[in-house]
């Protein structure tokens, strides 16, 4: 039996096997585009198009250099209007990429938008495939193919338009937070500032001075925290956090907790009499245990909002029932032991998501032995000793005998740019704050001797290879370049000897520093993993949050309505949290200024009378949309809530009676692709028939 | 060119090459692909940090840096790695500490294998192989020894016992199929 025969005699694949589409063949132009040399550089795209004009309802197969270009669009519009094409099939990139595009293009002719359907032969073709060019092209006609059989059957679809709260969500309160909140709040709309921290200011409220100008930390953050705090359109909710996010671009519903902060946060004015009185001493996580606080404390003096919490866990009433000896010293009765945690609800147009990032904690018995020496710090630790509001007012000691070091080495890469540990990214801001901190130490001790060791020194932002060339030149700090080997403590007077290759060299050396610090990157949050569940966001092989494109939506992500900012999406330094802030403050005001968003139409439908309400679907989809509902003839019935629906056909592939139908991938769609994949000019694939006999005789 | 002669361990000499100026025929551009057929990691990922000559201690020794052979691995500078590799002790301590994950004494093992591919092989591994094919040890049996064994009350060598003998001729038989002989130049003597 030949292979053609073979084929006609074969079995529908099943029931979903694509209806024949008898003599109402739509009218289907194909455009091929050479996308420059991109696909045209491998692909033999004439080929392709003489191949295509011969697939069944084809009346006009064209190529292009661009077909997204101007020129390109123009003939699609002309080829409609001229061949009466009803539906379109673009062969050239990814639809993520000119999907829109083209949507737009064939609506200014007067098809719905709809009708269209992309082949991808870059990313899934010429680009994978540049060393086989006939196989490409081959494969190019096998997808372009599929791609017509799909088109042939695509149904006009008309997005909806949902209304949108003019409300944003802030979640964090650093830098980034609290930029975005003061931008959306300057634009007019209302804004919610989440921070689970007393205070908002987050790791920049912490350091010393900024790269490369020098700027005061928190002489430039207090006023815009300050700001934030009294601008009417802001709530701040300190103290607080995000538990639970439904919903939809423009209409969320959020519910937050409100951590019992055992202060009513009306009546405490900040004065402090309550820590004067509180018997109970720890150490300040603010100064990192370098300094101490009281049980009702304020994490550092310039704290947004001015108000006391008490530490549940180190407070003595909770612990003995007794003490109170703050309720007693507050004037205004603000002091509470029995205030309890609150949930509030919240009505939630656009969520932009600042959660920040945590310093990364070197592991115990580690190379650089910071648990087991007392000299060896980190960076952020070096930033509250040279703080002129940290625990030593600004005079940078020893730890271990409170002295001030003669010697001090810094060694990058700390939990950066390691495979070992699975951190392979850059943390982009190490090297600088290295550099300026040295800078620091030697303009409060001009004697002090510092070697910065370095894999590759990166200062590539705006005054960042000045300030390098600077600290080479006026300071004279040393650079080695090379990783670290090993440390070892004198046990007498706890310096710290440091082997390394100086590569530059081809020596090893052996040097001694009183004290060592080490310049730990930047990894993901605790808290950004648990707001990256309760909000569906992807994550990036690094474990910081992915945007949406790399290049052209870098605030966005792949949730409409959440938009990123800030070391949440990856590691930045100060002037990018902001910018992006900005960007990411701008994007969320573009749906809320427009007060509505059209939403894709790719959603499913459930077929009541096929459904027997397993609930199958209510616990895989990853959104919540669809639900078990009373059926009007009785029984459960699925429904969807096409608001809440991304369209990502999870329930429709997973649904054993086949009642729910993924819109633009429905079964006929899909299988007519699969069986046009096996015809080739009429006839099956010689070899993929023979697949497909063995797989017959196997069962 | 300028050759210079320098003695590492007791047998090998290593010729270093002083080239004022490397030009690019004296690269091979594969090298780094070659070094992972033969079991190599991929080289071209190392950052260079010195992390390995930190921690090797066959560095601190001699003038041998673990970080440099990578170099000139991913520059295809293979006449350069020839000779120092064989003082690699393959303690990995190297691995343990390489934050690129490279195995750099894999590495070195790798290039012990194009080595000899290649016919170079140093003396003393040559000794020790022929060592090995005769007596079964790779360290020659002599009266020295002997001498100190019986002092410390202990036997022959097994080289000696006369049942060990067709441990020897197994060997003789791997060695001979394996054309292990007649790499390391020694095929004369093998009977089989």
């Amino acid at each position: 039996m030949t292979a053609p025969e073979q084929h006609a005699k074969q079995q529908p694949l099943d029931d979903a096997q694509p209806k024949a589409l008898g003599t109402t063949v739509p009218k289907i132009g194909v455009f091929v585009c050479h996308c420059g040399s991109n696909i045209a550089g491998v692909v033999d795209c004439g080929k392709v198009r003489e191949a295509a004009e011969k697939l069944p309802g084809v009346v006009v197969a064209k190529e292009n250099k661009y077909t997204c270009s101007d020129l390109g669009q123009e003939e699609i519009i002309k080829a409609i209007k001229e061949h009466g094409v009803e539906k379109v099939v673009v062969a050239s990139c990814s639809p993520r990429l000119h999907e829109p595009t083209f949507r737009n293009c064939i609506t200014r002719a007067g098809l719905n938008p709809y009708l269209l359907h992309m082949v991808n032969l870059r990313e899934q073709c010429s680009w994978v495939h540049s060393h086989e060019k006939e196989k490409a092209t081959e494969k190019a006609k096998d997808l372009v193919r599929m791609g017509v059989s799909k088109a042939a059957r695509l149904e006009a679809l008309e997005a909806r338009e949902v209304p949108v709260e003019p409300t944003s969500l802030v979640i964090g309160g650093g830098v980034a937070g609290i930029q975005a909140a003061l931008d959306l709040a300057n634009m007019g709309f209302k804004v919610y500032l989440v921070e689970k921290q007393p205070s908002i200011g987050g790791v920049m409220a912490q350091l010393d001075k900024t790269f490369p100008t020098g700027d005061c930390a928190i002489c430039i953050l207090a006023p815009k925290m300050v700001e934030l705090s009294r601008h009417p359109n802001i709530t701040l909710l300190s103290y607080s956090e995000v538990e639970e996010v439904k919903g939809y671009i423009g209409n969320f519903d959020v519910k937050v907790r409100r951590k019992a902060r055992f202060v009513h946060e009306d009546k405490c004015v900040g004065c402090g009499l309550c820590a004067d009185v509180c018997p109970v001493k720890v150490d300040n996580e603010f100064d990192l245990g370098f300094g101490q606080r009281k049980a009702i404390y304020i994490p550092f003096p310039q704290a947004v909002p001015l108000k006391y919490t008490v530490d549940k866990e180190k407070c003595l009433h909770f612990k003995s029932g007794k003490c109170l000896l703050c309720v007693k010293a507050c004037t205004n009765k603000a002091v509470d032991h029995e205030m309890k945690d609150e949930v509030i609800s919240l009505k939630i147009g656009t969520i932009i998501v600042a959660t920040g990032f945590e310093t990364y904690v070197p592991k115990k018995n580690g190379v650089y032995k910071y648990w087991e020496y007392d000299n060896v710090i980190t960076a952020l630790e070096l930033e509250r000793l040279l703080n002129a509001s940290g625990p030593t007012g600004g005079h940078l000691i020893k730890p271990s005998d409170g002295q001030t070091p003669k010697k001090v080495a810094f060694i990058q890469c700390v939990g950066s740019r390691n495979k070992k540990i699975g951190n392979n990214y850059c943390s982009r801001v190490c090297c600088m704050y290295a550099i300026k901190n040295a800078q620091i130490i030697k303009e409060h001790e001009p004697e002090t001797e510092i070697a910065i060791y370095y894999n590759d020194i990166r200062a590539f932002g705006k005054g960042f290879e000045e300030l390098y060339h600077r600290i080479r030149e006026d300071y004279g700090v040393e650079f080695i370049r090379g990783r670290p080997a090993k440390l070892s403590q004198n046990p007498k007077d706890k310096t710290v000897k440091i082997r390394a290759e100086e590569t530059l060299l081809n020596k090893i050396t052996e040097r001694e520093f009183d004290l060592v610090v080490l310049s730990t990157g930047l990894v993901p949050s605790e808290g950004s993993r648990k707001i990256g569940k309760t909000l569906s966001l992807t994550v990036s092989p690094d474990g910081f949050f992915a945007e949406a494109h790399p290049k052209l939506r870098p605030v966005d992500t792949a949730m409409d309505g959440i938009y990123l900012a800030g070391c949440a999406q990856a590691p930045k330094d100060i002037p990018d949290s902001v910018a992006q802030a900005k960007a990411a403050a701008s994007s969320a005001a573009a749906p809320m200024m427009a007060r509505k968003v059209r939403v894709e139409p790719l959603t499913v439908t459930v077929t009541e009378e096929l459904c027997v309400g397993c609930g199958l679907c209510t616990e895989l989809c990853p959104y919540g949309a669809p639900e078990l509902v009373q059926g009007e003839k009785g029984g459960m019935k699925a429904r969807v809530i096409e608001a809440l629906c991304h369209g990502c056909g999870t329930c429709a592939a997973s649904c054993p009676q086949k009642a729910i139908v993924a819109k633009q991938f429905t079964d006929e769609q899909i299988y007519s692709e699969l069986e046009s994949a096996l015809v080739f000019d009429g006839k099956a694939h010689a070899s993929r028939a023979g697949h497909k006999k063995k797989a017959e005789a196997e069962v | 060119m300028g050759e210079a002669e320098k003695t590492f361990i007791s047998g090998l000499h290593e010729k270093l090459v002083e080239d004022k100026v490397i030009d690019e025929s004296q690269l091979e551009p594969g090298f780094a692909k070659e070094i992972q057929k033969y079991g190599g990691k991929d080289v071209m990922t190392c950052l260079q940090c010195g992390n390995c000559t930190g921690v090797c201690p066959i560095s601190l020794k001699i003038d041998y840096k673990t970080r440099s052979i990578i170099k000139y691995c991913q520059f295809g500078l293979k006449k350069y790695t020839l000779g120092t590799r064989w003082v690699c002790a393959t303690c990995y301590r190297c691995y343990e500490h390489c934050p690129a994950d490279i195995n750099p004494a894999e590495v070195m093992i790798a290039l012990r294998h194009i080595a000899v591919r290649e016919g170079v092989i140093p003396p003393f591994v040559k000794i020790a192989a022929t060592n090995l094919v005769k007596y079964g040890q790779s360290v020659k049996p002599d009266a020295e020894i002997d001498k100190i064994r019986k002092e410390l009350g202990l036997g022959d060598v097994q080289s000696k016992d006369p049942d060990y003998r067709h441990v020897l001729r197994e060997i003789a038989v791997l060695v001979h199929a394996t054309k292990y002989d007649k790499l390391i130049g020694i095929e004369e003597e093998v009977k089989v």
